[in-house]
């Protein structure tokens, strides 16, 4: 009888939560937004930048400049350009190169699919291993096995993913040959030879991730082993089983949740060194190259991009938190 | 109408809960910290343990339940749960016997129940586990139970998280949670201590009333006379971790033997309302 309204109810409280979180998250985005784009169109006004000089060097004379730069646009009014840029943006457009006049969506998107099949490869890798070693130096705290897994963590989160695909290579690579030392084939052209070409980034970037995540979760677990609902379920009769991955995991969870969303978007853009090495035409390399050219509209293109991903992201944990446990969510 | 302890030929039924002479242990430092505690109770008895904080009240509780915290130890003694040894018990047979055999409450309600669970749910997952019921009749059986102890709109409740409800709800929440799996022995440690008055009225009103009503057996642990006064039948004065008196409540409230006894009940008297109110009346 009243149990038709009271599901009603719950249905809608649950949606609720969700609808909240996204509300934030796109409130938190448009400030962000506006605030990282301006500032760095402002930068360009004010540094001078210019196609210009990208394409006719040094010593043009100032008519050519002037030319070039009104062919661009550049000699309209600040906000002008900006709206028109702003314009673009909710279109998808980016506009072009002012190195190579390439347009910078299309790079943008090469460079993201080498970028985010490493980086998913490497959460994956990282979430997998990090949750293991976790919940089993959780599970066993106190004993050898924990100090051997924190001792393991704290060696390879201080080891800089340079330096583990550097040793990758010379191993898998060069010294057993069992796959390609760089390069990338995406994955339209065979699942094989894309994984193939991604793994040892993606290793070398992971080891990071699972010290980070084995250690956020062992510390989570341990804490919520402590909490007197373990004993109250206990006490009611519940197996230890159930009492980890009903009651304990759930609890202890968010700390390590929250850091894989936060290592998602720098591992997408932040790793130019190991795209370096493995000769990978990625995102970071991309913005890299793009910022120390003066190419302000890639740059422009890169940080909208980045934007959209963490705070993307961000939303995506908030609702899996939001779920996982109710009482976050109200800052309890 | 008491069970004596030491005389079990005047016990009408067979104890459900039988603790003999069980001494506590902590290996760290090879203390003794419960030194022989013994009774019995029947169903539909209670048995009060009164004393101060860090008399052994609690150890000797989790002691009955198998679960001592780690590096303590029953060192002496034997405790019969339902005729059943619970010291030799493998620890999938002490998961089994407990929730369905014997069960506990504790002070501070909110902290025993999981906060990222819905509290219905934490009851109904009891009642699938330990009965085998399926999702939706273990549902409808949580519900029965919340009203069972007389909270208003359990269909409300039950999709509430911990910290949405107050002290005395959950603590009913808690108790409904703890007879889910039809117990025969509740063991209510501090379970109206951090309550206020009125409340902690009702909540032994409820306990009272399980006891009539489903004949559970009860273990009342407080450091307040007057809630083992209200409910029990017999009790055991703990000090230090040794039972200085030990009898049917009467007795012990009226002509206590033990200076200690004396002295809490002396302090009753001396700070509790009745007094003031029969100097203000004079």
């Amino acid at each position: 009888m009243a149990a038709r309204p009271v599901l009603v109810t719950r249905a809608r409280r649950g949606l609720g939560r969700v609808l909240v979180t996204l509300a934030r998250s796109v409130g938190i985005f448009i400030p962000v937004f506006f605030v990282a784009t301006f500032v760095t169109f402002a930068l360009r006004a004010m540094s001078g930048l210019s196609p210009a000089r990208l394409q006719l060097g040094e010593d043009a004379t100032p008519e050519a400049i002037h030319n070039i730069e009104s062919q661009w646009g550049l000699d309209r009014p600040f906000l002008v350009q900006y709206w028109h840029w702003f314009t673009d943006v909710l279109h998808g457009q980016f506009g072009v190169s002012w190195v190579n006049g390439a347009d910078i969506s299309t790079l943008i998107g090469l460079g993201l699919g080498v970028s985010l099949s490493v980086a998913v490869i490497a959460l994956v890798l990282g979430a997998v291993l990090g949750l293991g070693l976790g919940t089993v130096a959780a599970l066993r705290r106190g004993t050898w096995v924990d100090r051997a897994i924190t001792g393991f963590a704290t060696v390879i989160s201080v080891m800089p993913p340079f330096v583990v695909g550097i040793v990758l290579v010379e191993v898998f690579a060069v010294g057993l040959d069992l796959l390609p030392s760089g390069g990338y084939i995406p994955p339209e052209n065979g699942i094989g030879p894309w994984l193939a070409h991604v793994i040892l980034p993606a290793l070398a970037l992971s080891f990071d991730v699972v010290a980070d995540v084995a250690r956020q979760l062992r510390t989570g677990l341990v804490s919520a082993y402590r909490e007197n609902y373990v004993l109250g379920a206990l006490v009611r009769g519940l197996s230890p089983r159930r009492i980890f991955f009903r009651h304990v995991l759930r609890n202890g969870m968010g700390p390590a949740l929250a850091t894989i969303g936060i290592k998602f978007p720098s591992l997408v853009g932040a790793s130019v060194v190991t795209e370096w090495i493995f000769g990978l035409q990625g995102f970071g390399r991309f913005a890299n190259d793009s910022a120390q050219a003066g190419d302000v509209p890639a740059v422009q293109g890169v940080l909208v991009v980045s934007v959209v991903m963490v705070v993307t992201f961000n939303l995506l944990i908030n609702i899996v938190l939001g779920r996982v446990t109710p009482a976050s969510q109200r800052g309890v | 109408m008491t069970t004596l302890t030491e005389s079990p030929t005047t016990t009408t039924a067979d104890p459900v809960l039988s603790v003999h002479d069980v001494r506590i242990r902590s290996q760290v430092d090879d203390r003794e910290i419960v030194k022989g505690v013994s009774f019995e109770l029947t169903p539909g008895k209670v048995v009060g343990i009164v004393g101060e904080s860090g008399s052994g009240k609690t150890l000797t509780c989790r002691a009955v339940l198998g679960i001592l915290p780690p590096h303590f130890e029953v060192s002496a003694g034997a405790i019969h749960v339902a005729g059943e040894d619970i010291t030799a018990l493998t620890p999938a047979r002490l998961t089994a016997m407990r929730g369905s055999t014997i069960s506990a409450v504790f002070q501070d309600p909110a902290s025993y129940l999981n906060p990222s669970i819905q509290v219905g749910a934490q009851i109904a997952e009891v009642i699938r586990v330990k009965k085998g019921l399926k999702r939706r009749a273990a549902r409808q059986r949580a519900i029965e139970l919340l009203t069972a102890v007389h909270l208003r709109d359990p269909e409300l409740v039950y999709g509430q998280y911990t910290y949405e409800l107050s002290g005395g709800m959950l603590q009913r929440v808690l108790i409904a949670a703890a007879i889910a799996a039809d117990p025969q022995v509740l063991i209510a440690d501090e379970a109206t201590t951090a309550l206020d008055v009125t409340v902690q009225a009702e909540i032994l009103d409820l306990l009272a009333d399980l006891r009539d009503n489903a004949g559970l057996a009860l273990v009342v642990v407080s450091h307040d006379l007057a809630v083992v006064a209200q409910l029990c039948d017999e009790v055991l004065v703990m000090r230090e971790g040794e039972v200085v008196e030990q009898g049917p409540t009467d007795r012990v409230l009226y002509q206590p033997e033990h200076e200690y006894t004396r002295l809490l009940i002396s302090e009753h008297e001396q700070y509790g309302l009745e007094k003031f109110l029969s100097r203000e009346g004079r």
